[in-house]
């Protein structure tokens, strides 16, 4: 090619390339889109709806398992120990004006848009108010009363008085109201039909809500003024005055009363046996009668690693396994068919082992959520047999001595395991359990789902029938209309496949609660709102609840006794979680951040602060 | 980089009431009091530990200061009265308090498997109920409401003299002989407070 020639390509190059360009300054961005453009297009107005529901899942979740580990029902079971025990100021906090903008923002344009349908402008604001008051009654029970900002969208220029865009703290009481008449005037907004897999709110997810958050306004009003009652701020942004329980008892009653009467949703009871039947109930989405409103996930484009983080060793399918698992507290918790004591019994009165046949018969006659919702030793997953051994139990001069390995080890030269290689061990070895026990709810039976690659697409409830039936009982026990309170109690325990009560009482409530909704994220709210969180994180040393508790199978293999073969518990301290909860006083709020008091003086600070 | 020469200034104090230290739970952080310096950006208040003896120390840089109690934290009257503190060179400040009770006369004694104590307790706020009455018996030198091995109620829960005793079973005994040392310490909750006053620390072993 001559010199010439190319000078000439370069030439023509030039002049395609560089010149033509008139509109290149002028281009509509591709990835900006003007308000007009998002509200002129449905499918637009839902990705932003779907974008407020992805905003809204805070507390422990199957997306924020290690989460779980803070109250009585987890523990850290990979590697070395969390020496967590006080709760700092900000934990679990959640203050998001943010979110409360945007949401104003969306209903906004909704409402000046001329092109969306009214049906779906409709439903779309409904639902955007759902996320907000949902939003502001998570803020209530961080913090107690915040500023209402209301439905306008707030403008900020150069120069303006900032002291109209400082708005004080509400009484707690009135953001409780605010969140009650807001739900009150969405379930109108919004359909009456179930949606898919729940994951879009409908009118009876609105009261249920309705009823969960006057249950919370109705029991700080007890028991704040009961059992906490310096727990108050002179301006009433803390602390609800006594007198208005019964009021907020008896919104709780009637909107939990209108879900029930709706029969859109039932106490799921299809299968015979109950412990499977209590797992698809919270935990199998196809034909679920149960849920209400939930997180959803979908295979290949949403997912999660709850399954693949936390399932036994035995059935692994990728690396990780066992990281988080739940501790004897929580199991000791559900009761026996025929003692509602539920302590496992490991000695008898003299100190001596009780000899198990096999490690599962410790736990028969349990309440069948309990393999429902937790794998113990000797349970199943997927149909397979889950072993815990902490290690084999002999006699020496007349006495049982331990005898512990490397987990998945065997005994020299036999085929007899030493310790399993699910655990539990007391080291610090990495993916292996510390507990005596696997979550089983939440946990998914698709093959491949506990692999990094495709992950899980289980859901998360956030509101299911049961608690529907359960504040109707807790509010019904309230207002002293103890034969519906029984009523209702009775119809959660027979779907479980426990025997009915024939008198009942709040720790009835508290305990039926605590098992029905095993790590839900029901917990530490519970504990919040009926003043005993301090009583029972009391931060004591081998406290029975505040300490969190292992179960460590052992199996006798010695030859010269008549217990060959048997299996025994030792109850240990959680390894993992060497110190007590410790929940003080001045955990009941969060504090003010003073970053939040430096931009708006008006903010005043919490009890404790 | 930090341009600045770190704080050499030491704060001590002492809580006190009628010029008699007030003991209080020393873990946990349990109790706090707060510094405050006008004239600067950053508003958040210094937190101030205090220990078991009522005693506290922080290094500061020169200048003045408010010290206040945490709201609502500790065994006494909630006041938040500011105590303005000058701190230049080593200080030394006492802070007043008024406690809902008083504990004096303190004794505790072991005696092979019987545990025996005594007190007095003085109502000093009249609206004051009691919670608790106990005696805490702790490995370490480190006893309260939350460390402790072991704890008595009193025989009764009264304003004036109060007495424990507890014969101690094997278990207890057992435990007892295992720990290098023994002791112990009497506290008093009220209604309503976040935290008891105490008695201070008795060396049983």
């Amino acid at each position: 090619m001559s010199i010439k020639k190319l000078y000439l390509y370069i030439l023509a190059f030039s002049l395609t390339v560089l010149s033509g360009c008139s509109g290149f300054l002028d281009r509509e961005p591709s990835r900006l889109l003007t308000e007009d453009q998002v509200y002129s297009d449905p499918n637009m107005v839902l990705s932003v709806l779907a974008n407020f529901y992805g905003r809204v899942g805070w507390g422990p979740s199957i997306t924020d398992d290690y989460n779980y580990i803070y109250e009585d029902e987890a523990t850290p079971s990979s590697g070395g120990p969390d020496v967590f025990t006080d709760y700092w100021d900000s934990f679990r906090r959640v203050y998001d004006y943010g979110l409360i903008r945007n949401i104003n923002q969306f209903i906004e344009g909704l409402r000046n848009s001329t092109v969306i349908d009214d049906n779906l402008k409709k439903t779309a604001e409904g639902e955007a108010r759902f996320l907000r008051a949902y939003t502001y009654f998570y803020m209530a029970k961080c913090m107690g009363g915040m500023p209402l900002v209301g439905d306008e969208v707030y403008g900020y220029s150069s120069g303006m008085d900032v002291t109209a865009l400082q708005f004080p703290r509400s009484k707690e009481s009135e953001i409780y109201d605010y969140v009650i008449s807001e739900l009150d005037a969405v379930a109108g907004m919004l359909t009456e039909n179930t949606t898919a897999h729940s994951a879009r709110v409908n009118k009876w997810a609105a009261l249920a809500l309705k009823a969960r958050a006057a249950l919370y306004a109705g029991s700080i009003a007890k028991y704040n003024n009961l059992k906490t009652p310096n727990i108050v701020l002179a301006g009433g942004e803390v602390g609800i005055p006594a007198d208005k329980a019964d009021y907020y008892y008896g919104i709780a009653l009637k909107a939990a009363q209108d879900v029930m009467n709706s029969g859109k949703y039932k106490l799921q009871d299809s299968n015979p046996d109950k412990a499977k039947n209590f797992y698809s109930a919270t935990s199998v989405k196809d034909n679920n009668t149960e849920v209400i409103w939930a997180r959803d996930y979908k295979v290949p484009d949403l997912t999660h690693q709850f399954s693949t983080r936390n399932i036994p060793p035995s059935l692994a399918e990728d690396i990780d396994r066992s990281i988080i698992t739940p501790v004897l507290n929580i199991v000791e918790a559900f009761e026996y068919t025929d003692n509602r004591d539920g302590v496992i019994k490991i000695k008898d009165d003299n100190g001596n082992y009780i000899f198990y046949d096999q490690p599962e018969d410790a736990f028969k006659n349990k309440d069948p959520r309990l393999a429902g919702s937790i794998i113990y030793p000797g349970g199943t997953f997927k149909g397979k047999r889950v072993d815990l051994q902490a290690g084999i139990l002999y006699l020496k001069d007349g006495k049982w001595e331990k005898r512990i390995g490397k987990p998945g080890s065997y005994i020299e030269g036999t085929q007899e395991v030493l310790t399993s290689e699910n655990g539990p061990t007391t080291s610090n070895e990495q993916f292996i359990n510390k507990s005596g026990f696997f979550f089983k709810k939440f946990l998914d039976e698709t093959s491949q789902s506990a692999t990094r690659g495709r992950g899980s697409d289980m859901w998360f409830p956030y509101i299911r029938y049961a608690e529907v039936v359960m504040i109707a009982c807790e509010a019904s026990y309230e207002l002293n209309k103890t034969d519906l309170a029984l009523g209702y109690i009775n119809q959660v325990r027979e779907r479980a496949g426990i025997p009915d009560l024939t008198t009942i009482t709040f720790n009835d409530i508290v305990r039926e609660n605590q098992v029905e909704f095993a790590f839900e994220g029901h917990r530490w709210w519970d504990l919040k709102r009926w003043r005993i969180a301090h009583e029972v994180l009391n931060g004591r040393p081998l406290d029975p609840t505040a300490q969190q508790w292992a179960l460590m199978p052992y199996h006798v293999v010695d030859a010269t006794s008549p217990m060959n073969g048997k299996w025994v518990f030792e109850k240990i301290s959680a390894p993992n979680s060497p110190y007590p909860r410790n929940f003080q006083m001045r955990n009941y709020y969060n504090f003010i951040d003073q970053d939040w008091i430096n931009h708006n003086p008006k903010l005043v600070k919490n009890p404790y602060q | 980089m930090d341009n600045y020469d770190p704080p050499k200034s030491q704060l001590s104090g002492q809580i006190v009431y009628n010029d008699q230290p007030v003991h209080v739970k020393g873990t946990y952080g349990a109790i706090q009091l707060q510094l405050y310096q006008d004239g600067y950006a950053l508003k958040n208040p210094i937190s101030v530990f205090v220990d078991q003896n009522g005693k506290f120390e922080a290094t500061l840089f020169d200048g003045t200061y408010k010290l206040v109690t945490r709201d609502k934290n500790g065994p006494w009257v909630n006041s938040r009265d500011t105590t303005i503190v000058n701190v230049k060179g080593n200080s030394f400040v006492e802070l007043e308090v008024t406690p809902y009770f008083t504990i004096s006369n303190p004794t505790v004694s072991l005696n092979g498997a019987q545990l025996t104590g005594s007190c007095t307790v003085d109502k000093i706020v009249s609206t004051a109920n009691l919670d608790f009455i106990k005696l805490f018996i702790n490995g370490t030198s480190f006893v309260d409401e939350n460390i402790n091995v072991l704890s008595v109620s009193s025989n009764a829960l009264a304003v004036g003299n109060n007495t424990f005793s507890l014969t101690l079973n094997a278990d207890q005994q057992a435990k007892l002989n295992s720990l290098k040392g023994v002791y112990a310490r009497i506290g008093v909750k009220t209604q309503g407070a976040d935290q008891a006053i105490y008695s201070e620390v008795f060396q049983l072993k």
